[in-house]
């Protein structure tokens, strides 16, 4: 019952958003019982618009899970996208120096980027090392900003966002491009940083679609995200702190502490993205990879109530979001994948905008006020 | 009876989500037509520019129409007409899959940045046609449509040289990458040809995608030319080209009414983006080759490999009309014909950047 009443907002909030979605493709001039046909056939069918769908929720699964985390502890952490770039461009690095990336040059002869040629159980668990650990820098650095000079969180992720970008641009087109690649990509990491794909091992999943094993990792991290928060002391303090930051400190909780720590947790989380991105999908880093997960990992937490299970089942629906609009774009007659923003802009205000129904709802016995 | 609102409107909606999903081809392709799918680059169809061009071709392969309703020169190809814009770079591959995976004829993407993506998706339908324009692949089922910018370049360069009253001309390149360097290259070679005197000024906005998208920074670049002694500048810049126009334009005209500065458009005609400022464009028709490559698919004619767009069919011009006919001279148009003439005839060869 706790459960279903959590589920009724969200859901609400989403049928209304189709709705109103559906009233905005009749208005433009396609049937939207044809347009929603495509946007959630191309998006369920099996097997390449379920692998599709789940690689695009893979990110925002991640995403979603560094906002929820930050946000129990009453932070709002904006700079998911700083913090994926920043780790991205590290899982790279990794797996470029220590997986012996060698490449053709101008005349033929090879070029070196690596220093060592390490074994995949080395190379694979560092580069994920290095992924979470930069990310979680680049995230506890606002952390001890707001802790130490109480410097907001919101204006000092923002910031960090735009160095982020620059500084892995900086060192993508100054020393790890290809010579004379015009693309804006890091040369290849080294084979042995490649992490598996799902179809190589789930019968009647072909090889090609990208969905690999940051997926697994994503729903693992769902788990230990619960059980972080919900099972475990830190999990309660930083909870503690974002309920009531005075109540914490007089019960002797270290709040300076806690803020570090749930930033640093979050900023780990974003970094993940990193990994599903450089070793599962395009095996380099690559310019502009990311669709705004950071931002739009806000919404999912938002959808998904800032709880594990919450996050997923928002980030799944959001990856059905983007797997369907690419297709209503090219096959509907005059609606463009626009149609997927304003859904998902309904969809968040909706959601924000929950006291709305609240009223009518409590009137009738159906709901209590949500409890922490 | 507020609740009950609420819940009539929820099962409405849950009905609809319910009936639409069980119905996944509604639209039933038309039947019988050769269908296209074309995925474009990061900047959108309606960039004015490269895209725009390309969406123009297989426009008027679809209607015979130009996308503001004008008719084309050339017929309609009957053909079934599909596109997506994929707005960030994650999109591209799925863009390109959704056209494969229901076997369309044939498939364009526009842009270099699509290149090693659409190797990987041709690889896995080898029975499907594919168009890359700008990009180069070596599979046979892969068309290369490529251009010879170098030599455009050299005649709009001749130009330059010749209506500049300083000797000094400038060239504003978007990214700084081989591409753009064909487009400088020539440029200057044609301008040495036409004046040995001549010095020529090149600078790019930067080194990211950004670069195709900062007409500040155009701007910029362009008045730095002009304090030097630029009087012609030459941009190859996308939007970023556009502060160019804003900065000869800001230089003003002299007491005949004539601007005392110009700038040189380049890929679509930008002649009357500023009438009067704008000397020439250096245009690469991606219409034509989009065009062709669609009648080839539709003739059974397709083959992979390059197709490379000279000056002999117009694959790359100047372009002259209405906005710029008074502002070059007539000897210089007929030198510069003449140079075309050659350039054609191979007896003048215009260095290619992209190949030392």
């Amino acid at each position: 019952m706790k459960l279903l009443r959590e589920l009724l907002f969200p859901v609400i909030a989403v049928l209304v958003a189709f709705v109103v979605g559906g009233v905005i493709v009749w208005v433009i001039g396609d049937n939207p019982f044809e347009v929603y046909g495509l946007l959630l056939g191309s998006a369920l069918t099996w097997p390449d618009g379920i692998g599709y769908t789940l690689f695009y929720a893979t990110p925002l699964i991640f995403t979603g899970l560094a906002v929820a985390v930050a946000f129990r502890c009453g932070l709002l952490n904006i700079g998911a996208e700083g913090q994926l770039y920043a780790a991205a461009f590290a899982c790279a690095w990794v797996s470029i120096k220590l997986g012996g990336t060698v490449i053709k040059g101008f005349d033929g002869s090879p070029i070196a980027y690596g220093w060592a040629s390490l074994p995949a159980v080395l190379l694979v668990p560092l580069a994920l090392a290095a992924a979470m650990v930069v990310g979680g820098a680049w995230g506890a650095v606002p952390g001890w900003l707001k802790a130490r000079f109480g410097a907001h969180e919101v204006i000092t992720t923002i910031m960090m966002n735009f160095i982020a970008v620059s500084l892995v641009s900086y060192f993508t087109q100054y020393y790890y491009k290809a010579p004379g690649d015009p693309i804006m990509e890091s040369v290849p990491i080294g084979e042995s940083a490649h992490i598996a794909r799902l179809g190589s091992f789930v019968p009647g999943l072909p090889e090609r679609l990208p969905l690999n094993v940051a997926f697994l990792l994503a729903i693992l991290a769902c788990v230990l995200v619960y059980v972080f928060l919900w099972r475990t002391k830190w999990g309660y303090e930083i909870r503690a702190t974002g309920a009531n930051p005075s109540a914490a400190e007089y019960g002797g909780i270290n709040v300076r502490k806690q803020i570090i720590l749930a930033m640093a947790v979050s900023g780990a989380l974003a970094g993940m993205v990193g990994i599903n991105e450089v070793l599962g999908y395009r095996y380099r880093y690559y310019h502009e990879f990311s669709a705004s997960y950071g931002f739009t990992g806000i919404a999912v937490a938002l959808l998904g109530r800032n709880h594990p299970v919450g996050v997923f089942l928002a980030a799944i629906l959001f990856g059905m979001l983007i797997r369907g609009g690419i297709f209503v774009d090219a096959f509907s007659q005059h609606v463009t994948k626009d149609l997927v923003e304003v859904l998902q802009a309904i969809v968040i205000l909706f959601v924000a905008a929950e006291a709305l129904f609240r009223g009518p709802f409590s009137r009738f016995g159906l709901l209590k006020r949500s409890k922490v | 009876m507020k609740l009950r609102m609420f819940l009539a409107a929820a099962l409405v909606c849950a009905l609809l989500v319910a009936g639409t999903s069980c119905r996944q081809e509604t639209r039933a392709d038309e039947k019988g037509k050769i269908r296209v799918g074309i995925v474009f680059d990061i900047g959108g169809k309606d960039d004015r520019s490269f895209n725009a061009a390309a969406y123009d071709g297989v426009k008027c392969a679809e209607t015979g129409r130009h996308p503001d309703g004008t008719p084309c020169e050339k017929p309609s190809l009957g053909i079934m007409l599909r596109d997506v814009e994929p707005g960030n770079p994650t999109s591209i591959e799925p863009a390109m899959r959704a056209f494969a995976e229901r076997g369309y004829d044939l498939i364009i993407g526009v842009g270099f940045a699509q290149a090693p993506i659409m190797e990987t998706v041709a690889k896995d339908y080898p029975n499907i046609n594919f168009a890359i324009v700008d990009g180069a692949s070596e599979l046979p089922n892969v068309a290369s449509l490529v251009f010879k910018e170098h030599e455009g370049s050299y005649l709009v360069g001749m130009i330059a040289a010749k209506e500049s009253k300083t000797g000094k001309i400038g060239f504003i390149g978007g990214m700084d990458i081989g591409l753009i360097h064909r487009f400088a290259k020539g440029y200057e070679e044609g301008a040495k040809a036409a004046r040995p005197d001549a010095e020529v000024m090149v600078n790019y906005v930067g080194v990211t995608d950004g670069a195709w998208n900062n007409p500040g920074k155009g701007k910029e670049l362009a008045l730095a030319q002009i304090g030097k002694g630029a009087d012609v500048i030459f941009t190859a810049a996308g939007n970023s080209g556009l502060g160019a126009f804003d900065a000869v334009e800001q230089a003003g005209k002299d007491s005949s009414g004539r601007a005392t500065h110009f700038v040189i458009g380049v890929d679509s005609n930008q002649n009357c983006v500023k009438p009067g400022f704008v000397l020439t464009s250096m245009v690469k028709r991606v219409d034509n080759a989009v065009y062709q490559i669609v009648s080839d698919v539709v003739e059974k004619k397709f083959k992979g490999g390059f197709h490379v767009y000279g000056l002999e069919a117009d694959g790359v011009a100047y372009s002259m009309d209405k906005c710029n006919q008074q502002l070059i001279g007539p000897d210089v148009l007929q030198q510069a014909e003449q140079a075309k003439q050659k350039i054609i005839a191979g007896q003048v060869k215009v260095t290619d950047a992209m190949k030392q």
